[in-house]
């Protein structure tokens, strides 16, 4: 059947209807429609059978009708070209909001799906018309939206109208006097059951009482109600009457938990890092960034049960593009994970060896530095900081246990450190980092423990394709009094090198991409990780410690920012009395 | 806008309606200020803008195309109305018009996209 107007007319009404109906009810009564439609239920019936013998409805006699997923499809895309339509009739056209509905219910049956994807795009991909009706996309999908009203919102907290559900021209003009349309920030300060009423605070402190019918049909949206608790009020109420500003604090946040099945032993299931992340703008020159990170879901004191860690919390002075200045807990600038390690990001279950055992991921510190661009791609930034504590350091994972982390860090001997790199090419990322700091500042008598770090990666990623390389090598000096001292202080000599070393080659590939499925890709990466690369004099490097690892695995996103994920990880090292164990690694991350 | 003004635009709009795949209506573009303008296509990823450095000329309409590698980013020309969210990968681009006077216009990332969100930012130049 070819979707005439009288159609699609009947197939929106339809829709409208079953998104009215009760929870449990899946058929819209015969009447109801006929009413919408305004015509006899005898009409309506001829109609929808007819509509059912196309395919686009369920009809039960005396039952009701419901759309199919064809005619759902067929109704969305019919109110996208409305809704597309009255934003475009008000936004360039000079309409106002009340009076775009009838246009559009007429040019909604004429415009080609050409012209409507070309309003779209010039209007900036919108996702709400003027009323604030959810705008489906080319798909036929819409974004679900919260579904508060004046009535059962929480009183007295700001709240921003989003929906006007009722598009009577008279109601239109009422709310728009009353400075109620979608975007104004207000506050319910009381609701009358006696008198069928609610007052709203509006604008300049402006009141209103109005009928529980008319709040009825104001949606509004509540607007971070944990921030307003946990964060700087008073920043939030300078918005309260400015229409239409972008949110001065943001949350944000990534998450991701893993099954973990080593070779021969048991597997395990980790909730790994819930990290919430919060902006605030002072001013467009002042922002605030802050990121705190539980890891392993519980803190008992050691980190073995976890971590709660303070990871970012500095302040940013945006100066000129090429010299901003920043303060307090920053992530150091090195490598491709630690300072871009959403989940999605990157493939593979757990972050790359390199990025753990050489670059101590994540590795943050307090201190202060600059950054900026300064060409076309060009970027850098320069930091001082507290160095790592040597006497913390390991065989193992080298210089990781280090790491001060902005705790009461010592910084009698600031360390620095630094990065640039290139971003002018679509895609491509090239990167050279660098840190050095004196570490011994623990022993007595003071000796010193230098440390220095240098640092290339290049990252590719277009159309699918994501190709990674990262080398990272470290040089511990006075590993031999370094590894003397600690033998005085524990009993043991820890065998620390004085270089470790790190390689990493990645390729992957988004093979499938489809808009309803997501998409799914693959890789394999290959790894040499040595922390006990070079020794000092008379020391005996521990072979166990010169691993390498291939891993191989996919990934599959749902959507942009979710990441399903599963990889094999075969790990080796150059003992021949200690191995390695293999393990099998799934893991659900996500961004928001 | 006049309402003379505003019916023939309306009627440009159905007139072009009425003829599938026709161009699309002057008065339209016009109005959205489209017409003859340069076409700027920019790439935003986290954490940064290809090209970050975009020099026109003062006076010159620009269409900016913008399409995200990855989430939704924002982008948002300092000092002005222009801020618009980029859908996420895969969802086609974004399209904002702006006709800048001379000086430099720094844009910047408006929708916090990860930890190095705060250095995806760009300059447009704009000169004589």
């Amino acid at each position: 059947m070819i979707a005439s107007s009288t159609v699609e007319n009947y197939l929106k009404a339809i829709y409208a209807g079953m998104a009215a109906l009760e929870a449990g009810q899946r058929l819209l009564p015969m009447g109801q429609l006929a009413t919408a439609v305004g015509v006899t239920s005898g009409t309506a019936t001829t109609m929808v059978k007819a509509l059912a013998e196309s395919g686009l409805v369920e009809y039960e006699p005396y039952a009701g009708v419901a759309l199919t997923a064809a005619g759902q499809k067929l109704a969305a895309l019919v109110l996208r070209r409305h809704r597309l339509i009255e934003l475009f009739l008000v936004r360039v056209m000079g309409y106002s909001w009340d009076e775009v509905h009838d246009e559009a219910e007429l040019l909604e049956h004429a415009v080609t799906d050409r012209l409507i994807d070309r309003m779209d795009e010039m209007l900036g991909r919108p996702e709400t018309d003027p009323h604030g009706d959810p705008i489906p996309n080319a798909e036929g999908l819409v974004k679900p939206q919260e579904a508060q009203t004046l009535l059962s919102c929480p009183l007295e907290t700001t709240v921003t109208v989003t929906r006007v559900i009722d598009q009577d021209k008279e109601f239109l003009r009422f709310i728009e006097q009353h400075h109620l349309k979608p975007g104004e920030a207000i506050e319910v300060e009381a609701r009358d059951a006696a008198a069928d009423s609610v007052r709203v605070r509006g604008k300049n402190d402006q009141r209103i009482t109005i009928g529980t019918r008319a709040a009825s049909k104001l949606l509004v949206h509540v607007a971070h109600a944990l921030l307003l608790c946990l964060l700087a009020m008073p920043a939030l109420a300078q918005t309260d009457t400015q229409k239409a500003q972008p949110p001065r604090t943001n949350l944000s946040g990534y998450m991701d938990f893993h099954f973990n099945k080593p070779e021969f032993q048991d597997g395990r299931l980790d909730f790994h890092r819930f990290v919430l992340l919060v902006t605030h703008t002072f001013s467009p020159r002042i922002r605030f960034v802050g990121e705190l990170e539980l890891e392993h879901a519980f803190v008992e004191g050691l980190e073995e049960a976890g971590e709660l860690e303070l990871e970012q919390a500095y302040v940013d002075f945006l100066l000129s593009r090429s010299f901003n200045v920043r303060a307090g807990m920053m992530l150091m600038p090195i490598g491709i994970i630690n300072e871009r390690h959403e989940p999605p990001t990157y493939y593979g279950v757990e972050r790359p060896f390199i990025d753990t055992v050489i670059v101590p991921s994540t590795w943050f510190e307090t201190g202060a530095g600059v950054h900026g661009e300064i060409g076309r791609g060009w970027r850098y930034r320069a930091y001082v900081t507290a160095p790592l504590n040597a006497a913390e350091f390991d065989a193992e994972e080298g210089v990781r246990e280090g790491r001060q982390k902005g705790s009461e860090a010592n910084a009698g001997r600031p360390a620095v450190t630094g990065r640039v790199e290139y971003v002018g090419y679509r895609g491509l990322t090239l990167g050279a980092s660098g840190w050095s700091g004196k570490s011994g500042f623990e022993f007595r008598p003071r000796f010193d423990v230098p440390v220095s770090l240098a640092e290339a990666d290049a990252r590719y990623s277009r159309r699918g394709l994501e190709l990674r390389a990262q080398f990272a090598q470290i040089w511990i000096d006075n590993a031999d009094l370094l590894n003397d001292a600690l033998a005085l202080r524990v009993g043991v000599n820890p065998n620390i090198g004085s270089a470790l070393r790190g390689v990493s080659l990645e390729a992957g590939h988004r093979f499938l991409s489809r808009p309803r499925f997501g998409e799914v890709g693959a890789f394999v990466r290959y790894e040499n990780f040595d922390t006990q690369y070079r020794m000092p004099t008379g020391y005996v490097p521990l072979l166990e410690f010169d691993r390498d690892a291939w891993v191989v695995g996919a990934n599959y996103w749902p959507d942009p920012d979710i990441a399903v994920k599963v990889d094999y990880s075969i790990v080796g090292n150059q003992s021949s009395v200690i191995s390695a164990p293999n393990s099998f690694n799934v893991g659900l991350g996500w961004w928001f | 806008m006049g309402n003379s003004l505003r019916l023939l635009a309306l009627v440009a709009l159905t007139s072009v309606v009425a003829t599938e795949g026709a161009a699309l209506p002057a008065v339209a573009l016009a109005e959205a200020g489209a017409q003859d303008a340069r076409v700027i296509e920019i790439a935003a990823e986290r954490f940064s803008f290809t090209p970050s450095e975009i020099r026109v000329k003062a006076g010159e309409r620009l269409e900016i195309r913008l399409e995200s590698d990855d989430t939704a980013h924002g982008f948002h020309i300092v000092g002005t109305d222009v801020d618009i969210e980029l859908p996420k990968r895969g969802r086609g681009p974004a399209t904002v018009t702006f006709q800048p006077k001379a000086g430099r216009y720094t844009f910047e990332c408006s929708r916090v996209c990860g930890a190095g969100h705060e250095f995806m930012r760009g300059v447009i130049i704009a000169t004589e």
